[in-house]
């Protein structure tokens, strides 16, 4: 009772681990993303100027994590979910996190490379 | 679920309150089932805002004028403040769960957890300010 619970999750553990730290990151961009949206209300050329920073090839690559950051935080609530509502899924929760990161790769590659592409066919310049 | 007193076995007191006990519907009940809930129409809104800004747009094409198009229609506009607001809930009670599992002092705990509640506060008031009056 008194000494500390360790919890060995293994690979739940590090889908824990994950899931928080994406999803606080995702939470840090959105308090980003409501200021510089509501740039509009005050300027549109300040907005566009703001915004136009966007295309930068730091921020496009700062974009492809957060799209990872986004997938990998979608999928695995639904393992979440499929876990906390279906006895079914519990049984085969590993099988389940595999999948999650198998998806969030074969999604985050393509859709990656097409906010990359601008920059990798040259017509971006830093 | 069994209510009653089982006849088969030794009754203990534990065992006894452990069963009589209904499963208590608190706020933090409700918490896990919002978080659920908002998490799955999240997924669908975010990955198709996110879509959309990036994947069919380029996010450059994204500008004013884009922006301006789009608001012409409420619906986007309701989709968008859908966004916003499930969003900042589900993230704020994310960090919330966070905080109380970091920072211990209740003194640090409650200035943290001030801090983060009224910048939400302010920025949710302020997202859904230049949604509602954007012309």
């Amino acid at each position: 009772m008194s000494s500390t619970t360790v919890y060995k999750g293994r690979s739940g553990q590090w889908a824990f681990v994950a899931h928080r730290i994406t999803g606080v990151l995702v939470f840090l961009f959105l308090l980003l993303h409501i200021v510089d949206v509501s740039l509009i209300n005050l300027s549109a050329e300040l907005y566009d100027e703001v915004h136009q920073l966007y295309g930068n090839v730091l921020l496009r690559l700062f974009e492809v994590g957060l799209l990872f950051a986004l997938l990998f935080h979608s999928l695995n609530g639904l393992r979440l979910v499929a876990v906390d509502f279906f006895p079914g899924a519990v049984r085969n929760e590993r099988r389940l996190l595999s999948a999650v990161v198998v998806l969030t790769v074969a999604v985050g590659v393509p859709c990656g490379y097409v906010i990359m592409k601008p920059f990798i066919d040259g017509t971006l310049l830093g | 679920m069994s209510t009653g007193v089982s006849t088969d076995a030794p009754v203990h007191v534990a065992s006894r309150t452990t069963r009589g006990r209904r499963p208590r519907q608190n706020f933090e009940t409700w918490s896990w089932f919002f978080m659920r809930i908002s998490g799955l129409v999240l997924v669908f809104l975010a990955l198709v805002h996110f879509a959309l800004t990036h994947i069919v747009n380029d996010v450059v094409e994204t500008d004013a004028v884009f922006v301006a198009d789009r608001w012409e229609n409420p619906l986007w506009r309701l989709f968008d403040w859908t966004l916003l607001a499930l969003a900042l809930l589900h993230g704020l009670n994310g960090l919330r769960w966070s905080i109380d599992d970091y920072v211990r002092s209740p003194a640090r705990r409650a200035w943290v957890k001030a801090g983060v509640y009224t910048l939400s506060g302010v920025l949710f008031a302020y997202g859904t300010f230049t949604i509602v009056t954007f012309a």
